[in-house]
Formats: C-alpha cells, structure tokens, sequence
C-alpha cells in the first residue's frame, strides 16, 4: 500500500542503503505531501533512523537518490531541519539552554559572522513556543530528559525551515510533555510546515499522525493514516511480534476502550 | 627583588605558550580528541626532519609547513583506520603516532650526518636558553628573543581562528550531525583545528618540547572544567591557569635549579588534582556520556 503524491515535498526514487555491504534498507520508492505531519512506523532495527538519516545524506545511499523540494538536498540545506536521538549528544558539554538553541540560526548566518540581536530574540521565541522560557540560562547539563528534547525541538524551529526530520524525539518524555510536543507540530504541519517523525508507539501514531510510513528493511506502507493502518499492514511491519498489540489495537478500535480511565 | 628582565621573557612566553595550547585544547576535549594532541604532537617529528632537510635550517617556514602537513597525515590516519578498518579510536592512535614518530626517528639518524637536530631538543626542549637566543635583523638590530616573537606568533593566529570560527567550533563540537545536516563542514573545520594544534605544537617545541606541549593542551582545561560548565569562563579559566602555571613553574624551577618546562606541567598536574579533591566529585571525563534508558521498543 503505497500512495505517491503529485508535486511532493520529499521524494525518494529507489533507496537502498548499506553498512559494510550488508543492506540495511532495500529499495525504498516513496514521496510526501506538504503540510503533514509523517510519522515513520517499524520495529526496532527497521531502518528507521537509517533512512532519515539518508534524506539528510549523513549516510550515502548505495543506490537510488532523494530530490527535497524537487531539487538535490545540497540546494536546499537551508529549508531542512533535523532533531538528532537526545542521546547522541554530550549533555556535559558547557553551554546554556539558549546557546543550544540559536545553533539553529548558524546555518543562515554562514561563516565568520555572528549571531546578533535579531537571533536571540529568534531563539527565545522558539524556547516559548516549547515552554522553555524559564530554562534560558540554565546549563544543559542539569535538564531533565523531556527538557533536552524540548530544546532540540526549539533549536529545530530556530532554523525556520520547510521540512523537519525528527529522530525518535518521543524516546523517554513522558505523557504530558508527548501530548504538548504533538500539539506544536500539528500546528506547524498546519501552517504548511511538512514534519518527519521516528515513532514507535503504534498508539500514538493512530492519534496523531496525518501520513504513515511503515518500514521494515523494506517499504511496508506508505500513505494517509486511515489507509495504511491495518491489521494486515500492521502485521507486515511487526511481523509475529504484534500478536498482543493487535489485541490491543482491536480493543481500542472497537470499543473505544481507555486503559487509563477504567 | 629587582626587575629580572630574563625572568620575564621566560614567564612571558610560557605563558603565551601555555594560553595557545590551552584554547586548542578546551576544543580538543570537548571533541573528547585530547589524546589526538597527543598523536599530532609525536607524529609532526617526520615532518620536522624533512623540513629541515630541505631548508637546511631548524626554524625554516618548511619546517613549520613539514610539522603541518603531517599533523593533518596523522589525524586522516587516526580517523581512516577508525571509520575504514573499524580499528578503536584510542588503538589507531596509538599506531598512527607511534608509526609516524618512528619513521621521524629513522630519518634522524639517516640524515644524521646532516641534520643538527637530537631527539631530546625535540622531546624535551629548553625554555631557558631563551634570552640568548635572539632574533638579530640583516640590518643588526636586536628585536630580543626569537622564541618570545614565535610564542607571539602563535597566540596570534590560535586567538584568531577561535575567534572567527568561534560558532562553528562550537557546533561542530557539540553534534557533528547537526553541523552536517545545516551545512557546516564539520570535517574541515576538524582538519583546520588539527593543523592550528600541529601548528602550535611545532612553534612550541624549541622551548617546552613534545611531551609537554601535550601536558599544556590536556591539563589546564581539564583543570577549568572541573571548576565551570560555560564555554566562555572555561575559556578565561584555562588562560588565568596558563599565566599562574608559567609564573609558579618558573620561580619553583629557579628555587630548585631544575627543567623550567618540568616545573610548569608539574605545577598544572597539582593544580589539577587540588582541584579534582575541592570539588569532590569524579572528573567529567571519568564519567563518560550521559546515558538515558530508553523505554522498550515493540
């Protein structure tokens, strides 16, 4: 179950991508609408950070290419923005919330100058819409880990871009800050902004998401939520071990069935 | 005790020596690369004996130019062998730096004949024959000493690549993938950062030598870490450290007529460990990265 899109924001002809001659994604063909909020489903291992990470060209592919915005990513560096796993970080490092935040403006500012006023002012209001504002000169070393994503998120908005790929930013926060998160990107996919999420809670996929990709090594699905997610896709993707998540899955569906309220 | 004009000169340029190495290094550890200053501190020797074979001088611009481009030999070797040959980080620095150190060393003793260049001056060096060393001009004009004018040099450059690459060293430092992704060379700007540390370490070594040239570049920003966690006190910090370190190593090493250079890496190392017992707690780089649990995928 594939859908392809006319005029997409991103689209991927062909992708294969290997470590060492062991192919970790296998031909992968699909393409995006704008102003959607993505959400790249599959079990661990699946290749999920691995192809966003070739959108980005942070991994060459083996063969087949990507076109953002119908142009190669080189052109477009400038519209891209990326919020890496919260772990792949030193939190030690000696910089404040802010700092972190406007080195989402260094990419517009290119080599030798500085940022300014009108960055600052940039990066504050980004640190608002997260609910950061009473963290400015806190040392990242002492957030907590809902915190740091929060930052990473705000350092993404810095940049002001078109397209975001974000990098499993749901690892670790809890439920409030998830349901607060999820609301600021659902504003910015409405405001024409096309967001790309790693996720692996099915449930919150179903909620929130717009478009789903499900990735096992190869491309399950593609295409709007209600398309995409069934039993049988679901199955494909997860393999035997969805067994007593589909149960779940089908218990929700049918009954509306809260476990946290009954 | 009167104005000694000698004294001066040494602390002066220890000193200028010491704030260099420490700027490198605050990025040097925060790229967790310490140990890479290291490597380029031994593997420029080949480098230095073939410059010096060339000009047929110890303080030819190819010397300099020679100590450069294997600082750079060196750092592509360290990250080929770790990324290509999947070889640990600490293992391919240890076999870069020792392979390159002893190429230098064969070389040595093939152009010994030639050269007037030991392993110890390079080792070890000497700081305080420098008031006798000077920079006389074609025109006979004493400029004063040579090694001072060289130390001078150095801060120079090193105070001006960190200021105008001052975010991009950041950036790079922090997440390299970021850096990428906004289209920021991360590699260049790694491989400009090693030959200023290359750079440093030759215009260093007539006068604290290899070994400590990597003391100054590892140990005073250890030392500030323990102390701050923003970049711009860790910064002053090392430099206030450097000063103190050239001061006290000097007058410690005049009172017990022993090595200058000794006596400044010693004072760092007390320094470091004071420090490390007041604040009572592990040192940043024995703890490692910070790892999160993360919940159980399906």
């Amino acid at each position: 179950m594939i859908s392809q899109v006319e005029n997409p924001v991103l689209e991927i002809h062909d992708l294969t991508v290997s470590y060492d001659q062991n192919p970790v994604l296998w031909n992968v063909d699909l393409s995006l609408p704008s102003g959607k909020l993505v959400g790249i489903l599959g079990p661990n291992g699946a290749g999920k950070s691995t192809l966003i990470k070739s959108i980005m060209g942070l991994i060459p592919p083996t063969s087949g290419y990507v076109r953002i915005f119908d142009k190669p990513l080189n052109d477009v560096r400038a519209r891209i923005s990326y919020v890496p796993q919260r772990e792949s970080v030193d939190w030690n490092f000696p910089a404040s919330v802010l700092d972190v935040v406007m080195m989402g403006t260094y990419g517009k500012l290119g080599l030798f100058r500085r940022p300014g006023k009108k960055e600052k002012n940039l990066a504050m209001q980004c640190l608002e819409q997260v609910g950061m504002t009473g963290f400015v000169e806190r040392q990242i070393s002492e957030l907590s880990g809902g915190q740091q994503q929060r930052v990473f998120i705000a350092r993404a908005l810095a940049q002001q871009a078109d397209l975001y790929l974000m990098d499993e930013p749901f690892a670790g926060v809890d439920m409030a800050t998830e349901t607060a998160i999820f609301q600021l990107l659902k504003e910015m996919a409405d405001s024409g902004k096309t967001v790309l999420v790693v996720h692996h809670d099915i449930h919150s996929a179903m909620n929130f998401f717009d478009w789903v990709i499900m990735l096992n090594l190869h491309l399950v699905a593609s295409g709007p939520k209600e398309l995409v997610i069934t039993e049988d896709l679901l199955r494909k993707t997860y393999g035997g071990k969805l067994n007593l998540l589909t149960k779940v899955t089908d218990l929700i569906r049918n009954k509306d069935f809260n476990p946290l309220k009954s | 005790m009167t104005f000694d004009s000698n004294a001066f000169l040494i602390i002066f340029t220890g000193a200028l020596i010491a704030i260099s190495c420490g700027f490198l290094g605050v990025f040097m550890m925060l790229r967790k690369m310490s140990m890479t200053g290291d490597a380029i501190s031994h593997a420029v020797l080949p480098g230095i004996v073939i410059g010096f074979f060339v000009s047929g001088s110890q303080r030819s611009l190819e010397v300099i130019m020679g100590a450069g481009l294997l600082g750079i030999l060196a750092t592509l070797m360290i990250e080929g062998l770790r990324k290509k040959a999947k070889v640990q980080l600490d293992a391919s620095i240890g076999i870069t730096f020792t392979l390159l150190f002893a190429i230098g060393i064969i070389l040595i003793n093939l152009f010994a004949y030639k050269v007037d260049l030991d392993q110890e001056c390079v080792l070890y060096g000497e700081i305080a024959y420098l008031p006798i060393d000077l920079w006389i001009t074609k025109s006979g004009l004493t400029m004063g000493p040579r090694i001072t004018w060289l130390a001078g040099l150095n801060f120079l450059f090193v105070s001006g690549f960190i200021y105008l690459l001052f975010k991009e060293l950041i950036l790079t430092s922090f997440d390299e993938s970021f850096s990428s992704v906004i289209g920021i060379n991360a590699k260049g700007i790694n491989l400009a950062l090693m030959s200023m540390v290359s750079y440093t370490t030759v215009s260093s070594f007539e006068s604290v030598g290899a070994i400590l040239v990597v003391a100054l570049l590892v140990v005073p920003p250890a030392t500030a870490f323990l102390w701050t966690k923003s970049l711009i006190p860790l910064l002053k910090l090392t430099s206030v450290l450097g000063i103190l370190i050239a001061i006290l190593g000097y007058y410690l090493a005049y009172w017990l007529d022993s090595s200058i250079a000794g006596m400044m890496v010693t004072v760092a190392g007390v320094f470091f460990f004071v420090s490390a017992l007041i604040k009572g707690k592990r040192p940043s780089w024995l703890q490692g990265t910070y790892k999160a649990a993360k919940p159980f995928g399906i």
